[in-house]
């Protein structure tokens, strides 16, 4: 585990962006590094900007901003224009093609599509289960620093329905990513 | 002790608990709203009891009147719902009820930004009602942990002193997630350096005391005690009156109470590579701290001889730590420069003080150090338009 890990997700209230950086979280604490997560929203539930800051460290965390993000969660093309200059080239945007339908090919970090919302579509036939795809895809490029086992167990903790069908879509994004 | 990832609401909940405090009357209001929230489930668990009020200026009425009933209470706000405090704020002080108030600062004025952080109520929790005539304990966390930690000393320090005390937070403060442990008996409180001072009741004869002195237990209705609890000004026998000479006496409490027992709280404040003299001092609070650290390490790092000064305790203003001259800079989540006007005051005659504000969003590492370089090497501080209040 390197010092410091960042991970930001951003996209529009409504798609899960804080859960998902709060089972990251979670998660993170299960396994004894120390965790911060920012979250910036608009006022509304839903439909409004959002975004989570999430640091993870072995030791004492003290800007919890994001600033050079290892990972980029992009649920929204706003969201993607917004902060794909900050990652750097070790760094990876993981991005839904549903939402984010132009990248930007002068990047020099790593693009890495996850179709999200469609695998949800054709697994469950409900666009809810693509947060927790989009998990599983994330416990596959963290692999190196944290177990996917905890990752699941968080989720199933932090959401507490439909524990067959989140474990099952957990597996999707996993899969995906492999 | 459990570990777990929560908010700072979800923190000062626990810690309120921790504390003693069995009473929570507030009204929601974003970034306090998931306290609240977590106070309506969690007080009822404890034997406590939650209310909502009709706004702010009735939540923190209500609360005194808990207080004055005998109970440690708490309510929680941000900027648009401390200023509806004022009224009763003015009443806590002058009757000298234990509260602990909690405000999450977003960006103002009025209802600004809701989702952001701000610090605009730095001056305000010196001056949260009108008159004058008194002094302000202000506490300011910079992390969720500590906020849990501010909370229980704000009960130990509001029962102390017989008066409202203030945890000045921040909406990435209370709404921000973190690891976080809470003790779980009276050993790991201990353990984790949480004090805790228990209620009394003053028995007499004497309500209200022409002196300094602290541990006088404040006036509990219904406990046969004869004290008031009145607008106007209490005599030494608990009666009230309208007359000058009273007042000052009754002025004088309120004021040295706090002014001659800084001991208790000015502890409250981390410093860091400031024992080699640095050419410049920043000097910050709450979250934009915990950034301005890890630049001064970056800027130790690459040779930049930089210190780093963080208040807790803002009010009484600790001027001690000013009495060097040097180069200061504050980083503020402000446009305004508030912290930089009480340090400018502070810092002897001549001394360099200047601003770096931003509102709504964190300053940025590589933003602070260019700042950090312009200050060290004598170069005036680029001023950006209206991005940047020129001091």
């Amino acid at each position: 585990m390197k010092d410091r890990l960042e991970i930001v997700a951003s996209g529009f209230g409504g798609q899960g962006v804080v859960r998902l950086g709060q089972v990251l979280g979670e998660a993170a604490v299960k396994e004894g590094l120390r965790v911060t997560m920012l979250k910036s929203h608009g006022t509304e539930m839903r439909g409004g900007y959002v975004r989570a800051q999430v640091v993870l460290s072995p030791n004492t965390i003290d800007s919890p901003m994001c600033e050079n993000p290892d990972f980029f969660v992009a649920l929204s093309s706003a969201a993607y224009n917004r902060f794909k200059d900050t990652v750097p080239e070790s760094g990876v945007i993981l991005f839904d093609p549903a939402f984010v339908e132009e990248i930007d090919e002068k990047l020099a970090c790593t693009h890495r599509e996850l179709p999200a919302k469609q695998l949800a579509m054709d697994n469950f036939g409900r666009p809810i289960f693509s947060n927790s795809i989009a998990l599983g895809a994330m416990a596959k490029l963290l692999e190196n620093e944290m177990d996917k086992e905890v990752i699941l167990e968080s989720l199933l903790e932090i959401i507490p329905k439909f524990h067959d069908k989140n474990r099952e879509a957990f597996q999707v994004g996993y899969d995906y990513m492999s | 002790m459990k570990r777990f990832l929560e908010t700072g609401n979800f923190a000062i909940t626990e810690g309120a608990i921790l504390a003693g405090c069995r009473f929570f009357c507030g009204y929601p209001i974003t970034p306090a709203t998931e306290l609240a929230e977590a106070m309506s489930k969690r007080l009822p668990q404890e034997g406590g009891v939650y209310l909502q009020a009709e706004d702010e200026c009735g939540a923190m009425h209500v609360c005194i009147g808990a207080s004055l009933g005998g109970m440690k209470a708490m309510t929680a706000t941000s900027g648009p719902g401390y200023i509806l405090y004022a009224d009763p704020f003015g009443w806590a002080l002058g009757c000298e009820m234990p509260l602990v108030v909690v405000n999450s600062g977003r960006v103002g004025p009025v209802s600004g930004i809701t989702g952001a952080p701000g610090q605009g109520e730095f001056y305000l929790t010196r001056y949260p009602t009108q008159g004058g005539n008194f002094e302000c304990i202000t506490l300011a966390p910079n992390s969720a942990q500590e906020a849990m930690a501010m909370v229980v000393e704000a009960f130990y320090l509001a029962e102390r002193f017989r008066m409202p005390i203030t945890v000045l937070g921040d909406q990435l403060i209370t709404d921000g997630f973190e690891d976080i442990t809470v003790p779980e008996n009276e050993d790991e409180m201990k353990e984790m350096g949480f004090r805790t001072w228990p209620r009394g009741s003053c028995a007499g004869p004497n309500f209200y005391p022409f002196s300094d002195d602290l541990d006088i237990p404040p006036v509990q209705m219904g406990s046969g005690a004869g004290g008031l609890c009145s607008d106007w000004t209490p005599t030494e026998q608990g009666y009230d009156i309208e007359e000058v000479e009273a007042h000052h006496k009754h002025a004088y409490r309120l004021i040295y109470k706090v002014r001659n027992h800084r001991d208790l709280f000015n502890h409250l404040y981390e410093k860091k590579y400031m024992d080699d003299d640095p050419d410049l001092v920043v000097v910050s609070y709450g979250t934009p701290s915990r950034v301005v650290n890890t630049a001064v390490d970056k800027a130790r790092s690459l040779g930049m001889k930089v210190g780093a000064l963080r208040l807790i305790n803002l009010w009484p203003f600790p001027d001690e730590h000013f009495t060097r001259k040097t180069k200061y800079l504050t980083v503020e989540l402000n446009w305004d420069g508030q912290l930089v006007r009480e340090v400018q005051r502070a810092a002897p005659k001549d001394s360099e003080v200047h601003f770096l504000g931003t509102c709504g969003d964190l300053p940025t590492i590589p933003d602070l150090l260019e700042n950090f370089e312009k200050l060290l090497k004598n170069q005036p501080l680029e001023r950006k338009g209206w991005e940047l209040e020129a001091w």
